[in-house]
């Protein structure tokens, strides 16, 4: 009864209801405006509610998170421009689509399969949370350490080509978490004996400089392109349409809360996954995949949206999340005072419940937004880069500045974005150094637990691992994906697959 | 499969991170050296903080991740050296073309100033400069857009947010007071 109160908070308080209304609202387009993303809009926006209250400034920004993964769907119709990762998929077929004349279509069918795939994984959240949670009271710290490299390596393999590149930047993450001084023993650490660097480097300052400077900066190479104006007509499709394709989506809406909710993989591969399943299953699609087939947008679009609720099981229960997007999220938690990890559920289940309401709320009116209001979204996406940039500067900047007052976190923030820049130009992905920044506490203690407990002995630890199955899964889970990228294991599994990353693409 | 299309895959997107596979773009190589050397010396730095006292000393997961850092860095390194660079790319023109490094230069004189000046009075001249170059349009609209969404952030964030920035030589925090009084004193 109390979780049922404390699910319908949302709905029985008009402020946070409105603030889950205007995140939403804010987070379609910022999704949809080439140029801006939802990690660059979350990361900036956690340091403006930092003074906030918890509940506004979670219902702001979960807003923010649902509206802007479905948002980033628009520009890869109308534009053939991903505006998330997690819509990759979607620009496969979407732009065909929108070239065929069809963009209102595309648009309308994307916004009903997001908002039912996003009822999908907000049920199973709801569902699963409490049992996963549950079980993960009996994790021990190395599994906690061993869940933290499985996630920060996942996200440098999967959500980009080189997973050396990915290695590196996960482990500069971890690297820059570490700064300052050690909250077990209080030796400096990575400090270089200067004051400044003792209280750590301000992850936030780390966020708002590689999501929100380094792509403005990225911006500037195209300062000039307008955006193509797209006629979007009729954008409510037909019951018969959404109700043909009901099974398909209920098939990819699964995949996606599944792979949404493996630690470590998001809405990006839920969607590529669900692509080729819907590639696999249709048997006649009205046109060919690739080249505008309906199946083609419902599958990914509703899987990572399903992943949203998927991506919030392992960051509310463990602590660990999924992709860049989440690991802000848990970022956002942190800084309101939470600890997301099996002991939120236990210590304050009404947070959890609350956060599921907003999720609902923010999917209605994902619903709501994606519908309407074409006329005013032509408009906004046309908004020139010229203006839009120096503007997402100034917001960067006072972002950083606010959290702790200080002109030091600014130049952190600006160093790393200048930084970001360059990893960007040449191929390193963003999303694990967050990641490790993110949980190099959690890895570091953790750590310390687990070989303090076994005595400083790696026998015993790896013993420890050997005879545990949890343990055990994570460890090989680990080394496959380092296996995974040995030139022994690519000629292996060419011989007996042929190259499955082909097929993928195809 | 069609391809797609994401604005001279360079990383603009989240979605796609930049660089190419099997070429090496202008000044890769020496941001690989950087990298290489950067997290050798950080490797150094880590050792300093315990050495190898003990395994669950403060020291032993820096050590271990500037570790992975340095062999990670140096195996891009080695394989960068041996891809081809791209064909027809500069640094001058694909990596840190004029407007970039203008820009960047205007926020790091932003940041200077930010402290001795104030907030309003930095950011406007931050936005003018900005606007004046990128959009190339007439001063009147420059000035007129820059000041006005300058007004605009200003109000979200000082009132709405309640985010402080410094004053600077621009008696916010008495304009506003003065303002209540107006209000007040209407009452």
């Amino acid at each position: 009864m109390d979780a049922f109160l404390a699910f319908l908070t949302v709905f029985t308080q008009p402020e946070l209801l409105l603030l889950v209304g205007v995140g939403t609202f804010a987070g379609v387009y910022v999704g949809a405006i080439p140029g801006l993303s939802v990690t660059m809009a979350v990361s900036i926006l956690i340091s403006f509610t930092f003074s906030w209250d918890v509940y506004p400034a979670i219902s702001l920004m979960i807003g923010i998170f649902m509206g802007g993964v479905y948002g980033g769907s628009r520009t890869a119709i109308l534009l053939n421009i991903p505006g998330a990762p997690s819509a990759i998929a979607t620009a496969l077929d979407g732009y065909p689509m929108a070239q065929r004349g069809e963009a209102g279509t595309a648009i309308g069918i994307t916004t009903v399969m997001s908002f039912f795939g996003g009822f999908i994984g907000i049920a199973v959240l709801a569902l699963a949370a409490p049992l996963v949670s549950d079980f993960a009271l009996k994790f021990q710290p190395r599994d906690y350490m061993l869940l933290a490299v499985l996630g920060i390596l996942l996200v440098g393999s999967l959500s980009s080509g080189s997973l050396v590149k990915g290695i590196f930047a996960g482990a500069l993450g971890i690297a820059i978490g570490a700064v300052g001084r050690d909250p077990l023993t209080f030796t400096e650490r990575f400090t270089f004996d200067l004051s400044i660097m003792q209280g750590g480097i301000s992850f936030i300052a780390v966020m708002i400089g590689m999501f929100g400077v380094s792509e403005a900066l990225m911006q500037l190479h195209h300062v000039d392109k307008t955006a193509v104006r797209q006629k979007i007509s009729r954008i409510v499709p037909s019951f018969s349409t959404i109700r043909k394709h009901l099974p398909l989506s209920l098939q990819t809406s699964t995949i996606g809360v599944i792979i949404g909710a493996l630690p470590g993989t998001g809405g990006d591969i839920a969607a590529l996954m669900a692509y080729d399943h819907a590639k696999r299953v249709t048997k006649k699609p009205q046109y060919p995949f690739g080249k505008g087939a309906i199946e083609g947008l419902v599958a990914p679009e509703t899987a990572n949206n399903a992943a949203v609720g998927g991506a919030f099981i392992p960051m509310m229960t463990l602590g660990i999340p999924g992709d860049a997007v989440t690991a802000i999220m848990i970022g956002a938690l942190f800084i309101h005072g939470l600890n997301p990890g099996p002991m939120l559920m236990i210590d304050q289940p009404d947070m959890f419940w609350f956060i599921v309401g907003a999720l609902v709320t923010a999917n209605f009116f994902m619903l709501l937004f994606g519908l309407t209001g074409i006329k005013l979204f032509t408009k906004i996406v046309e908004m020139p880069r010229a203006v839009l940039i120096p503007l997402i500067m100034l917001l960067s900047i006072v972002g950083a500045y606010a959290v702790n007052n200080s002109i030091t976190d600014v130049y952190w923030m600006l160093g790393f974005g200048f930084f970001g820049y360059f990893m960007r130009h040449y191929g390193y992905p963003l999303g694990p150094v967050i990641l490790g920044v993110i949980l190099s506490r959690l890895l570091d203690d953790n750590w310390r637990r687990a070989i303090i407990s076994e005595r400083e002995d790696l026998g015993r630890f790896f013993h420890g691992i050997v005879t545990s199955p949890l343990s055990l899964v994570l460890f090989i889970a680990v080394i496959l994906i380092f296996v995974s990228q040995t030139p022994l294991w690519t000629r292996a599994k060419g011989k007996l697959l042929g190259d499955p990353a082909e097929k993928v693409k195809q | 499969m069609s391809r797609i299309e994401t604005e001279h895959h360079d990383g603009t997107s989240d979605a796609t991170p930049g660089g190419y596979e099997g070429q090496r773009r202008p000044g890769e190589l020496v941001f690989g050296a950087v990298m290489v050397i950067a997290s050798l010396v950080l490797l150094w730095n880590a050792y300093g903080i315990s050495g190898f006292e003990a395994l669950s000393a403060p020291g032993s997961v820096p050590m271990a991740t500037t570790a992975v850092m340095a062999v990670t860095a140096l195996v891009i390194f080695l394989r960068d050296l041996r891809l081809p660079r791209v064909a027809g790319e500069t640094v001058a023109k694909d990596i840190l073309p004029g407007p970039v490094l203008v820009i960047a230069l205007m926020l790091v004189a932003y940041g200077v100033l930010l402290k001795p000046l104030g907030f309003l009075p930095t950011s406007a001249l931050f936005l003018i400069a900005a606007l004046k170059m990128l959009a190339r349009r007439g001063w009147l609209w420059t000035i007129g857009v820059s000041l006005g969404s300058l007004l605009l952030i200003w109000i979200i964030f000082r009132i709405v947010f309640t985010v402080l920035m410094p004053a600077g030589i621009v008696p916010e925090a008495e304009a506003i007071q003065a303002f209540r009084n107006l209000f007040a004193g209407g009452k």
